[in-house]
């Protein structure tokens, strides 16, 4: 299929998947590293980033290390107590709200920096991003993304700074921008020992109802979600055995208490699964 | 108390990477712009091991008194020798007594005993860099995060001696929300076999 086909074709799939699905927006952006095919739809629209900053934050603490600022082996005090990016006003993040309260345990102790960085994608820590975000700074992570080339990824505060986003300061960023950070992380950004130490870290993923849920088995995503009231988004690389990776980048915007969002992605994702290798997804059962 | 391993060294003697970070006996100005001498003698640790053996007082270890996280400055966080200042015995004994008193046994935070005055977190103006001041963020099953807590057991503290100042509760400037911070003061300690000439 002629790429201005597949473009086409993709395009209007998802558009009616969407209108189908009853999101508000969505947000796609695609590079298949086996045929150079690339693809955005509403590629510049910005999103609420919800937990998918993580992935900003661990490309800036693997940034430090191959700079040598820090060590993933050095430890940090782990502590539950934060500065709003807007005001400088105490805030602390909560453990009911914590897909990793395991860490609330290790309050008062220390953790070791790549543990932090585990467990703040794998199980999206939002105090393992803040307690990492806190020690690298907002000001070294932006400069990192920066360096990295990534436009559309906006890093302003740590999670669940309420003043800040009560002030309109939150963490944004389009399904472009998501895009050129996940290509800065295969690329020659980092080091290769970060390089294969990150994609490890985001191929832990626990939680996989999104892009991996429209995928046959034998595929392997390193990839982070990312979900609040409003927005429901997944990204990753695609590892299938008999061929190249892709990117997938799926940002997705619904009215609150809508159901169906994580099923709406898990059926982007398949979509572009099959536009990309032209055949559906083989359960194991086929 | 095993304090056998205890060997004390002035830290004027010390070579110059270690003075840089630790400044030994220099002054320093603190936020209500006071001056005080850090302090000049040190007891040299040879070993995380050796640190966890010295039982400064019944219930507490120099480790205890010493966890600091990556903002300290990298040669005194990586390896050895390990420089600590010799008040850091007073300290022990305090929370010895502290202990005794609210019947359980207390857990000081990872940067909340002593840190240097290279430490990013307060650095010299710290009452931390004269060993003198430890954070408790839980006292038996108890969490210090709310006033109730703090300010309980921030009474008790400042009861056993008009040397003690514990912080108040409070997201202010020199207040705290999620442990109690207790000290005694800017005391530097000279052991009665260093000399304090030159």
């Amino acid at each position: 299929m002629l790429s201005v086909d597949l473009s086409n074709g993709l395009h209007e799939e998802l558009e009616s998947l969407a209108l189908r699905n009853k999101a508000r927006a969505i947000g796609v952006a695609l590079h298949d590293l086996e045929t150079g095919f690339r693809f955005s739809l509403r590629g510049d629209r910005w999103f609420h980033a919800a937990s998918t900053i993580k992935v900003a934050v661990l490309l800036a603490v693997f940034r430090a290390v191959d700079e040598g600022r820090l060590r993933l082996g050095d430890s940090l005090h782990v502590r539950n107590r934060f500065f709003s990016a807007a005001g400088g006003t105490v805030f602390h993040v909560s453990a009911d709200r914590d897909a990793t309260p395991e860490l609330y345990q290790s309050i008062g102790r220390t953790a070791k920096i790549s543990s932090l960085a585990h467990t703040m994608i794998s199980g999206s820590s939002n105090l393992a991003t803040n307690l990492l975000l806190d020690f690298v700074g907002v000001d070294y992570a932006r400069t990192v993304l920066r360096l990295a080339q990534v436009c559309g990824v906006e890093l302003r505060r740590g999670v669940e700074d309420h003043a800040a986003h009560e002030t309109g300061i939150n963490n944004e960023a389009t399904a472009n921008g998501l895009l050129a950070l996940l290509s800065a992380i295969r690329g020659d950004f980092l080091t290769n020992e970060s390089k294969r130490e990150v994609i490890g870290i985001l191929l832990e993923q626990r939680f996989n109802s999104m892009i991996p849920a429209g995928l046959p088995p034998h595929a392997t995503v390193a990839h982070k979600t990312g979900e609040i009231s409003t927005a429901c988004h997944d990204i990753g690389i695609v590892y299938l055995p008999e061929r190249e990776p892709y990117i997938a980048v799926v940002l997705t915007e619904f009215d609150p208490d809508t159901e169906g969002r994580r099923e709406t992605v898990a059926a982007i994702s398949e979509t572009i699964y099959r536009s990309l290798l032209g055949e559906k997804p083989k359960s194991n059962e086929d | 108390m095993r304090t056998e391993f205890l060997r004390a060294v002035d830290g004027l003697r010390l070579p110059e990477e270690y003075r840089a970070l630790l400044r030994p006996g220099e002054t320093e100005t603190d936020s209500l712009g006071n001056v005080h001498h850090l302090p000049r003698f040190f007891y040299e640790i040879s070993s995380w091991k050796e640190a966890q053996d010295i039982q400064l007082a019944p219930h507490f270890t120099l480790a205890e008194l010493m966890l600091v996280d990556c903002r300290e400055a990298r040669l005194l966080l990586s390896q050895f020798p390990h420089y600590v200042p010799c008040a850091i015995v007073l300290l022990a004994r305090f929370l010895e007594d502290f202990r005794r008193e609210v019947d359980a046994p207390l857990f000081i935070s990872a940067n909340g005993g002593y840190r240097s005055p290279a430490h990013q977190i307060g650095g010299a103006k710290s009452i931390h860099a004269w060993g003198t001041a430890a954070n408790v963020y839980r006292i038996g099953d108890t969490f210090l995060s709310d006033a109730r807590s703090i300010e309980k057991y921030r009474t008790i503290a400042a009861s056993l001696s008009p040397a003690v100042f514990a912080r108040q509760f409070g997201r202010e400037q020199g207040q705290t929300d999620d442990h109690l911070h207790i000290d005694l003061g800017f005391v530097s300690l000279t052991p009665r076999e260093c000399s304090e000439a030159g």
